[in-house]
């Protein structure tokens, strides 16, 4: 990390090891991301998973089972379930605010895309104008050949026509 | 610098790095214009919402208040306990914020599909005139096409 690092704005040390997407937004919003949108990523990606659902899902049959059925001789939290209730308000209080945490990257994300999309949008219509433009140069050039030719055309035919 | 792999695309990024670190900058996409710098009070303020709500800060500060309600409420720490295992009250606030975010993050989703449905509708329209410029390009073409055509019928009745 000893070279000398010209401009930090321009070139992180990040961006020139990633490089892995191609397209800016994704360069800006994957390979770039910081440390708390790295984690933002990781929590609503665990969350949002099967593992998770599937392994509170058994939790929550284990919790309820050893405390009702009667075998099970160390209960904690008897019918009805308060201290149960009190973790699943717990996980829905998290749930909330990362749900909205990766919504609003993802709005962010939407919003940088646009910009982007705007950017290329205009760099594409001045490329199709110019396009046009050169097509018209070209028609009127070909028009001008062909008139020249026709002209030396009727410049010669009054002396071939006749005979 | 050793980056000459390719500064353009870093130039782009950078730029777009700017823009997402002031989120009140100027937009150029119409759809952000519409969207944000001619959003009404209300879509401002579930953005704020949402924001503050969907921050580490709000995450962090909600755990440290957790812990401590737990441990005071627990060990009987500082003060007089007012709410004992297993925390009735702390349930019924945990609760309560959760009845706040589901609508919050209802607010902040219709935003985002309401501006997904303006983002197609301004599709659209480019799509439109992009198919214009075509259209005007493949006519330009042709004209050129017929006349280089005349031009060659007219050196072959030269050369005939």
């Amino acid at each position: 990390m000893s070279s000398p690092l010209a401009d930090m704005e321009i070139t992180t040390a990040r961006e020139r090891v990633a490089a892995k997407h191609k397209h800016p937004v994704n360069q800006l919003f994957h390979d770039e991301a910081t440390l708390g949108e790295r984690v933002a990523d990781k929590a609503s990606a665990g969350i949002g998973s099967w593992w998770f659902l599937g392994i509170q899902s058994a939790l929550i049959v284990v919790w309820v089972f050893v405390n009702t059925v009667e075998f099970f001789t160390h209960k904690w939290d008897l019918y009805p379930f308060i201290l149960l209730n009190l973790m699943f308000s717990i996980q829905a209080a998290f749930t909330g605010p990362v749900l909205l945490l990766s919504g609003n990257r993802q709005a962010q994300k939407d919003r940088l895309r646009l910009e982007h999309t705007a950017e290329v949008a205009e760099t594409a219509e001045k490329a199709t104008l110019q396009i046009l433009e050169e097509i018209e140069r070209n028609t009127e050039t070909t028009l001008k050949v062909l008139e020249h030719l026709k002209k030396r055309r009727d410049s010669k035919s009054p002396a071939g026509a006749p005979s | 610098m050793a980056q000459a792999d390719a500064p353009e695309s870093h130039a782009i990024v950078h730029r777009l790095r700017v823009k997402h670190r002031n989120p009140n900058s100027d937009h150029k996409h119409p759809v952000n214009v519409a969207h944000y710098d001619d959003a009404p009070l209300s879509a401002r303020i579930a953005d704020r919402l949402a924001a503050a709500m969907g921050s580490w800060p709000f995450i962090i500060t909600q755990s440290a208040l957790l812990l401590i309600w737990v441990a005071i409420n627990f060990y009987g720490l500082f003060v007089k306990r007012w709410d004992p295992y297993p925390f009735i009250l702390l349930n019924l606030l945990l609760s309560l914020q959760a009845t706040y975010a589901g609508p919050i993050v209802l607010l902040a989703g219709n935003r985002q599909s309401q501006k997904d449905r303006i983002t197609l509708e301004h599709a659209a329209d480019e799509a439109d005139k992009g198919e214009e410029h075509i259209t005007r390009i493949l006519i330009e073409i042709k004209k050129n096409t017929d006349l280089t055509l005349q031009i060659l019928s007219e050196l072959e009745a030269e050369s005939a």
